[in-house]
């Protein structure tokens, strides 16, 4: 029986994402959602999420906006020769029932200027647009 | 071919000296085989440490702490350092590594040797924008015993070009968020002030404690 495997890991993501209290809109979702907490004055953090596209259509991020940060944008750490640097990314697509994780070293939202001090198991409101103008709000929290 | 008496006499010799010679040769060769396979068994099980089978002493540097102090040379003798290069700005590896060096003093201050004599300095490659207080601040959120280090371009790259690190400052007039680029690797100089291991991503602060315990007990007390 073929069907059963694809069916039986929909269902426990389902379950793991109604678990983890995701953010949901549209097929989109986003779990485990934080930020690291930063050292005083630091004007630069990152946030973490995966987010999953449960949809059966490609969903296409372009932005990240948020009222605690002065600007969000998407970026990915990349090795090379050794050395590590950024690199803006304008978009990132997802396919249809593909998880994408931003995880530290890899694909992160950089948060610039915090407006306020942001300590541990504080809450923070990030909105993800997607190029369907399918808008998702997903709360991250601050973690050491 | 007959060969007479004393040349077939000198030829036995011949022979038993090239045998004797050889099963020699054999001897240090697997005596030096199983030597490093040995030390590779017990400190290269994987790719996240490199230790260098002879370790390069350091020269003379000249950068300064985020107490204004000098840093140089003197600072790395009589006790293993941990260094990594980065800048504050910076919103994802530098403080990803500087939580993971965190979690391995952790982990040194619980081991039998202790972290007494382990250092752990960040090196920013922006001094533009790192003072020393904001480097301060900066290294104090992972851990108070952490330095912050940093100079001009001459003695950063100084210290950079002998461990290898490569960096790259794309400061720009006006641009206030300039990108910044750097070594991803972690680097251990020794209690001798030289340079000893390297520590290549993706890093694991467990895997990291565990080999740097392991190479210090190789190394015996009396290290210094």
């Amino acid at each position: 029986m073929k069907w059963r495997a694809p069916v039986l890991v929909g269902m426990l993501s389902s379950v793991l994402s109604l678990a983890a209290a995701a953010s949901e809109a549209a097929g989109v979702f986003a779990r485990d959602a934080w930020i690291r907490e930063a050292p005083p004055g630091a004007a630069m953090l990152a946030g973490y999420m995966a987010l999953q596209n449960q949809s059966s259509q490609p969903q296409v991020l372009v932005a990240a906006k948020s009222p605690s940060f002065g600007a969000v944008m998407i970026h990915r750490t990349i090795v090379k020769d050794g050395m590590a640097g950024m690199s803006h990314t304008s978009q990132i697509e997802l396919a249809p029932n593909a998880t994408l994780n931003f995880s530290p070293g890899g694909y992160h939202l950089m948060l610039s200027n915090p407006r306020r001090a942001l300590r541990v198991g504080d809450r923070v409101e990030i909105y993800l647009e997607f190029r369907s103008g399918l808008v998702l709000p997903v709360a991250f929290e601050v973690r050491k | 071919m007959y060969l007479g008496p004393v040349k077939q006499a000198s030829l036995k010799i011949g022979i038993l000296t090239a045998i004797v010679t050889l099963a020699a040769l054999a001897a240090v060769w697997l005596a030096a085989t199983y030597r490093e396979s040995d030390s590779q068994a017990r400190l290269l099980p994987d790719r996240v440490m490199t230790v260098f089978p002879a370790p390069q002493p350091l020269t003379a540097f000249a950068l300064t702490d985020h107490q204004n102090r000098g840093f140089d040379l003197s600072r790395l003798r009589g006790r293993w350092s941990f260094l990594f290069f980065g800048f504050t700005h910076c919103p994802d590896i530098c403080p990803t590594t500087l939580a993971d060096m965190a979690r391995v003093r952790e982990d040194t201050a619980k081991s039998t040797a202790g972290a007494e004599d382990v250092q752990f300095v960040f090196v920013s490659v922006d001094p533009g924008r790192d003072t020393a207080s904001r480097l301060g601040q900066y290294v104090a959120h992972f851990h108070p015993t952490f330095l912050g280090v940093t100079g001009d371009d001459a003695q950063l790259r100084n210290l950079a070009g002998q461990l290898g690190a490569a960096y790259q400052v794309e400061a720009a007039p006006g641009v206030e968020n300039y990108p910044v680029y750097h070594a991803a690797a972690v680097f251990l100089v020794d209690p001798q002030a030289r340079y000893r291991a390297v520590f290549t991503p993706p890093l694991d602060a467990e895997v990291i404690s565990r080999r740097f315990d392991v190479l210090r007990k190789l190394e015996g007390p009396g290290a210094q």
